[in-house]
């Protein structure tokens, strides 16, 4: 009986496992491609074969501009350093003030009793229910009337406020205990201390998982810096990747090259908080 | 936690400063500087710099605007904010002239030397909107077959010649299917590079059009058009010389061809091609085809004389535009044969000045040295037309229809009288709708019929 019961085990173990397998190449393949393809030369990219017949380096500093682009002869017009350091710079600058304009504002639908709170926080949240192409026109007026075509403040402060991220804390405030407050406000506290010795420490696995999620999705935000940005100096990395993509042809070995080195602080990122990122959501997920 | 917010704001401020002290801004230099939304190719670097050289008073710079799209042109243009210069293509002026982003040319075309006398008279229906010239051509795109020579000779096979027909088509490609390759290759006689574009060359070389004259009602189910589709479905399925889809997609699996035409035909896998002269940009990055390449005139269909259909990527100027009137000397200069030189020399489809195309001697350089490569496509713009679209229904639906159309009949869905026909019909339909709708376009009708517009007009 146990001998039937462990050799079961075993088959469905096996099965899962070859299930996993396959889902997790399936995952990996395009992830494989990319690497494998940023090594090969123009003329074998497109074949299907992972592996290149002749392998090359030179892709990477061709895009790092270190070394001469060879049909050409010459180094390419990009700015591989300059848009790395944006992609970089606005990520974090947008992924900061949102968290803190998300907590702000979760703290005062999550913690502060006012007439109308509930009704206002619904309004809040509707904004979700509007896609967001609707608002491209009307937003980027907003930004030419500011005078912030071409900025970087144009380019972060849209985005520095969210729904989803205030959705998303309030539930994890909503959690802790009104107990502290009282406590904190009965040894003096105000407001604006309970907000950051009390509540904020506690809602830290939200605040991480917040964290994540709006660097990975400004990180490789596309759309608002294309129409927004004219200067090739404050492209990010996503923009300025179209420059090898011309009607002189797609330098398809080039772009892979470039991706793998753009992609690599959202791995940095979601390694070292991919176990907040899970236990936070299902945190936010079930609280409240 | 407030030591850490505290930190990371200091560190973005910090970044912030570096990011503003480390910005080049463009000297004081006395000049007006144009922005230029087009593609960031390589060529833009001579263009502009050429523009630099003939008006020292004005410099243009290109806004990176790639693949065509032209999403970013339109939100910026509607906005007030876009670049001064655009690329334009024929399906999409029309859009653009009505939400008001195109200046207006004609008024000063003529006096500054850039009317659409100055092009290939067969292009010049594809500068204007009712009438009106919005653009002038950056370069000329007409389709010719390019041939590997290689591939030819190792089938024992002999090269097209010009003033062949689509049955000499079919027969050559049969013979490279039946002759086998001397090298023991697998290749195939076509590399289907564009559908779309290949019936559409085949509409005009049938004598077709999408719409009648007046563009009140779509001609896509005349019996011209029909023929065309008929003939491109045929060669698939019929006499199958032309990947299908299907076929397309087991080459992508099975032989490492990838998944476009030229991939294919570049990677020496294919016989032939149907493509425009700007391919040699990209020969340079495929040196085993240096020498071997040759191209002839699109066949033609039965007695009619050979001939496909032509297009440009033109330049218009935003109307909102504060350098409007610098921006009408970069239309000055694509006219100028200095411009059509340069075009000339890279290889990026043909010059717009049609004096520097006169024969494929006029245009031989460092990358195809051969003229008869190059007379193919004098030959082919001298023969082309531009396809007509109707000012009565967006030229963009119109196309995207028409691609939907084309893959039913590519995907066995639908056969090209049925295809045809309710494309026709599904675009009658809107023509109708939006007349019902837009006074603007009841007011179109009357000018184009001179009869009073009533709902029962058709």
């Amino acid at each position: 009986m146990t001998n039937n019961f462990a050799s079961r085990r075993r088959v469905s173990l096996t099965w899962r496992l070859a299930l996993l397998s396959v889902l997790g190449l399936m995952i990996s393949m395009p992830f494989v491609w990319m690497v494998a393809s940023s090594f090969k030369q123009r003329a074998e990219v497109e074949q299907p074969q992972i592996v290149p017949h002749h392998a090359t380096a030179h892709n990477y500093p061709i895009v790092l501009t270190l070394e001469k682009e060879p049909v050409q002869n010459k180094k390419l017009d990009l700015q591989f350093g300059r848009w790395y350091f944006n992609s970089v710079f606005m990520a974090f600058g947008t992924t900061l003030l949102q968290v803190l304009t998300s907590a702000l504002a979760a703290y005062a639908f999550a913690r502060l009793k006012w007439k109308g709170r509930d009704q206002v926080f619904m309004l809040y949240l509707a904004t979700m229910m509007i896609p967001s192409v609707v608002l491209t026109i009307p937003n980027f007026q907003g930004m030419v009337s500011l005078h912030f075509i071409n900025t970087y403040h144009g380019l972060i402060i849209p985005v520095a406020f969210s729904a989803f991220g205030t959705f998303l804390l309030r539930q994890f405030m909503m959690s802790v205990s009104p107990a502290l407050d009282e406590a904190a406000t009965i040894d003096g506290a105000n407001h604006w201390q309970i907000f950051w010795d009390i509540v904020m420490p506690l809602a830290r696995p939200g605040l991480i998982a917040l964290t994540v999620m709006t660097f990975l999705g400004s990180y490789q935000s596309f759309f608002w810096p294309l129409i927004m940005l004219n200067d090739g100096q404050l492209f990010p990395m996503s923009v300025g990747m179209m420059s090898l993509d011309t009607s002189y042809g797609r330098q398809t070995e080039l772009i892979m090259a470039a991706t793998v080195m753009n992609i690599a602080p959202l791995i940095i990122v979601f390694s070292i908080f991919q176990k907040y990122l899970v236990s936070g959501l299902q945190l936010g997920g079930v609280k409240g | 936690m407030k030591k850490l917010f505290s930190i990371c704001a200091v560190l973005f401020v910090a970044m912030y400063a570096v990011a503003q002290a480390t910005m080049v801004h463009p000297k004081e230099d006395g000049k007006v500087h144009l922005k230029w939304a087009t593609d960031p190719n390589p060529a833009r670097v001579v263009q502009t710099s050429a523009f630099g050289t003939m008006f020292p008073d004005t410099a243009v710079a290109v806004d990176p605007n790639a693949s065509g799209d032209s999403t970013k042109v339109i939100v910026q243009c509607a906005t007030g904010t876009g670049a001064d210069l655009m690329d334009v293509t024929a399906d999409k002026m029309q859009s653009l002239v009505e939400a008001g982003i195109l200046l207006d040319l004609t008024p000063y075309a003529k006096t500054l030397g850039f009317d659409p006398s100055h092009t290939y008279p067969s292009l010049q229906k594809a500068l204007l909107v009712e009438g009106k010239q919005y653009a002038f051509p950056c370069n000329v795109a007409v389709d010719a077959i390019v041939f590997n020579k290689k591939i030819f000779d190792d089938h024992g096979v002999a090269y097209p010649k010009p003033d062949w027909t689509y049955d000499d088509f079919v027969r050559v490609s049969k013979e490279l299917q039946d002759k086998p390759s001397k090298a023991g290759n697998k290749d195939i006689p076509f590399a289907n590079n564009d559908g779309n574009g290949f019936v559409n060359n085949a509409i005009v070389g049938c004598g077709g059009q999408y719409f009648t004259a007046d563009g009140l009602h779509s001609t896509l189910n005349s019996p011209e058009v029909i023929k065309a589709v008929q003939l491109y479905a045929d060669m698939m399925y019929k006499d199958k010389v032309i990947p299908t889809p299907m076929d397309s997609a087991n080459m992508s699996a099975q032989g490492g061809w990838g998944s476009g035409g030229l991939t294919i035909f570049s990677g020496g896998k294919a016989a032939m091609v149907e493509t425009g002269r700007w391919y040699i940009c990209q020969l340079p990055n495929f040196p085993e085809m240096q020498g071997h390449i040759g191209a002839v005139p699109l066949p033609r269909v039965g007695d009619r004389p050979s001939g496909g259909a032509c297009g440009a990527r033109g330049a218009g100027v935003n109307a909102k535009s504060l350098h409007w009137r610098e921006s009408l000397k970069f239309l000055q200069y694509l006219a100028s044969p200095q411009y059509s030189k340069i075009i000339v020399d890279d290889g990026d489809s043909l010059p717009p000045d049609p004096n520097l195309a006169s024969s494929g001697k006029a245009l031989v350089n460092d990358i195809v040295p051969d003229p008869e490569f190059h007379q193919a496509f004098v030959t082919a713009i001298n023969n082309a037309k531009p396809i007509q679209y109707s000012p009565f229904i967006d030229a963009a639906i119109t196309s995207r229809w028409y691609t939907e159309y084309v893959q039913k009949v590519e995907n066995r869905i639908l056969t090209p009288p049925q295809a045809m026909k309710m494309l026709a019909a599904q675009i009658d339909q809107q023509i109708r709708t939006n007349l019902e709708r837009r006074p603007d376009l009841q007011k179109k009708y009357e000018q184009v019929t001179g009869k009073q517009y009533t709902p029962d007009w058709s």
